[in-house]
């Protein structure tokens, strides 16, 4: 019973980010890079909370980026998991989530998988695109936002549960399957420094993107994105709160109040 | 360019969700700037008898329905195979848009790639693109940053709830097609809800609510979180919480905004007794206005919110509770 995660590489979120030459995405120059921390450490710490509690056997990890995306998936590897795969893009190769959804599928036909694991959204796109694109392509369920996660190996179920609008769903559904979490049970554990030294060791396996052109191109949509970005662009800095001054309550709220209506007109 | 676009909804308890009508009307709106074409709207579900009535009103050309036992739970798998269905009734040049809600945002990708279709979540603006396709703006990194992004072929988006003004629909009276859906895959088989917990009662839901007033730490203990349920009641607001407030068992996970919580983008946002960490901060960034009441004039809080009230939200929040009730009476 083997798990596959997904992680992307991404921009530190304390980053100050620049518009690139081209004005169609983020300057890389001298930005510091991290695995997508906020979604995917919490995703990797539920799939080792699988293997630990659950009798999941192996942990892989994924990452389609350029070279420097080993980094993530060192993280990954210093936090738990077993073994990782890069599929290494060239930097001039255009990608979506979608298409990286493709490679991911394209590489994961020789990846034994029973759970496939993806965070909520990269920090980046926020798109929360990948996970259940991912379904499509390997053929099996999705389940998304989900909360709390029992595996019930024996019968090849999962017991779940799921953010709704309005509440939350208990449900129990077939895997293999592709998940995204939303919340894991853990907050995700700081590697230590031994488990770093470990990580460098433990195998990772290089695929060039182009080894794997020719699946991705049999999948529906193909070997091009089907989305372009004409545009990135940052609104003016935000100036910081306008203080209201007041001596009592009352004076605060009447403030505030014409404020919002007058001014900011969202009463 | 004419365009069809066709608009799959969400419903709750049998009626569409606010966030359906306002993909509808944008919907509408599209096609008018794209010089023609038609709107239709997609029920798929179980029990979808009101949801048809609703659909029939809003100004559309025509109604697809999949109304079946099966598709009782939400599956991503079942609901984008009966999707495509529905997509191969209409011509090209198409569009699909939904509501980015849980169930829009896990549709939405896989429907866009068993179409091998050019795909955006979160879409907060749409524009008809000048050789065909639909041109889309979308937040990224955390609202610091906009994407415009060309979208290629046929095109599925998922809006956003709050982005888009709900327009009065023009008289119509569709026709309502079932449509045929057959075998459902493997993939789509299996998946039995249990029970569905209900949260909030009867107050709006965070994600889709025009104004959301949250509570923090700041508010001391359980009892006074009451001072920031009466301002959302009077504002007709939904209610939300710091992850700390869920950590000291005031109220329940579902309340939690962030990055382990909801992600949000109302209106107006007020944050009471709130410090503005980080993993809070990336669930609201979106929002339209941010107002935050924090004692601390340093809190982080005050760098993200357009105003502050450097105060005790204990004192501050029953002014201005009272002042909205009195307005209103007014
Ligand atoms: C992995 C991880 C995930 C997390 N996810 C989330 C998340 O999704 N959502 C989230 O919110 N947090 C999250 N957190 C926690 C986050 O880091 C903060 O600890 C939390 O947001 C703090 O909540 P708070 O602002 O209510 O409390 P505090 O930080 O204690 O702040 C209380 C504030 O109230 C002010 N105050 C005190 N008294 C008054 C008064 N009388 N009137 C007005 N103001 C007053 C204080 O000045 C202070 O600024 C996460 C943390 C981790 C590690
Ligand atoms: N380039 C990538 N390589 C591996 N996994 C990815 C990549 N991009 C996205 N993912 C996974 O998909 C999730 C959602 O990403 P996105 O759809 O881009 O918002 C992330 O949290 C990751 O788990």
């Amino acid at each position: 019973m083997d798990i596959l995660v997904c992680v992307k590489q991404v921009p530190d979120p304390e980053t100050k980010l620049r518009v690139a030459p081209s004005g169609k995405s983020f300057d890389t120059d001298g930005v510091k890079f991290t695995i997508n921390n906020t979604y995917d450490e919490a995703m990797v710490e539920e799939a080792l909370r699988m293997k630990e509690e659950f009798g999941f056997t192996a942990l892989r990890v994924i990452s389609v980026g350029p070279p420097r995306a080993e980094e993530a998936l060192r993280s990954a590897l210093a936090m738990g998991a077993d073994e990782a795969v890069l599929v290494e893009t060239p930097a001039d190769l255009p990608l979506d989530p979608l298409l990286v959804a493709r490679y991911i599928a394209a590489a994961a036909k020789d990846i034994p998988h029973d759970l496939v694991m993806v965070g909520r959204q990269a920090q980046d796109d926020e798109a929360g695109v990948v996970g259940s694109a991912l379904g499509e392509y390997l053929d099996l369920p999705s389940y998304s936002f989900v909360t709390d996660l029992a595996p019930v190996p024996a019968n090849h179920l999962l017991k779940m549960k799921r953010y709704v609008e309005g509440g939350e769903e208990v449900f129990s559904a077939p895997f293999p399957a592709v998940l995204s979490i939303l919340k894991g049970a853990k907050d995700p554990r700081t590697p230590t420094l031994p488990n770093i030294l470990k990580a460098r060791k433990k195998p990772l396996k290089k695929i060039p993107a182009k080894d794997l052109e020719a699946k991705v191109s049999a999948l529906q949509g193909g070997a091009k994105p089907t989305s372009d970005i004409l545009a990135f662009t940052l609104p003016p800095p935000r100036a910081g709160a306008k203080m209201i001054e007041f001596q009592t309550p009352e004076e605060a709220a009447e403030r505030l109040i014409k404020l919002l209506k007058e001014e900011a007109r969202v009463l | 360019m004419t365009l069809n676009v066709l608009v799959i909804t969400d419903q709750r308890e049998g009626h569409l969700k606010p966030s359906s009508l306002e993909a509808i009307s944008e919907a509408r709106s599209v096609v008018e700037r794209s010089g023609g074409g038609s709107v239709t709207i997609g029920l798929i579900g179980s029990g979808l008898a009101e949801a048809q009535k609703e659909a029939k009103s809003q100004g559309v050309q025509r109604v697809l329905l999949a109304d079946h036992e099966s598709f009782k739970g939400f599956s991503a798998a079942a609901y984008a195979f009966a999707a495509e269905r529905m997509a191969a009734k209409l011509s090209a040049p198409l569009a699909i848009f939904l509501p980015d809600t849980a169930m829009g945002r896990e549709l939405a990708p896989r429907l866009g790639a068993k179409l091998g279709a050019g795909t955006a979540t979160a879409v907060v603006e749409i524009q008809p693109g000048a050789s065909g396709g639909l041109q889309i703006k979308r937040k990224v990194f955390g609202g610091k940053a906009t994407e415009t992004v060309n979208l290629l072929g046929t095109v599925v988006l998922s809006l956003r709830p709050n982005s888009f003004a709900i327009h009065p629909a023009p008289a119509g009276d569709p026709p309502v097609e079932p449509v045929e859906v057959g075998e459902l895959p493997a993939s789509a088989k299996g998946l039995a809800v249990e029970r569905v917990i209900s949260t909030r009662g009867d107050t709006p839901e965070l994600t889709e609510a025009p104004i959301v007033v949250s509570g923090g730490r700041g508010l001391k203990t359980a009892e006074n979180f009451v001072l920031v349920e009466n301002l959302a009641k009077e504002l007709g607001a939904a209610v939300g919480s710091s992850r700390a407030v869920v950590d000291a068992g005031w109220r329940p996970a579902s309340y939690q905004v962030g990055q382990t919580g909801k992600i949000i983008a109302p209106q107006l946002y007020i944050a009471c007794g709130i410090s503005g960490a980080i993993q809070h901060l990336v669930g609201i960034t979106n929002s339209r206005c941010i107002v935050a009441i924090n004692k601390d004039p340093a809190a982080p809080i005050f760098k993200v919110a357009d105003y502050g009230v450097a105060g005790d939200a204990l004192t501050i929040l029953p002014a201005l509770t009272s002042l909205v009730a009195r307005n209103k009476g007014a």
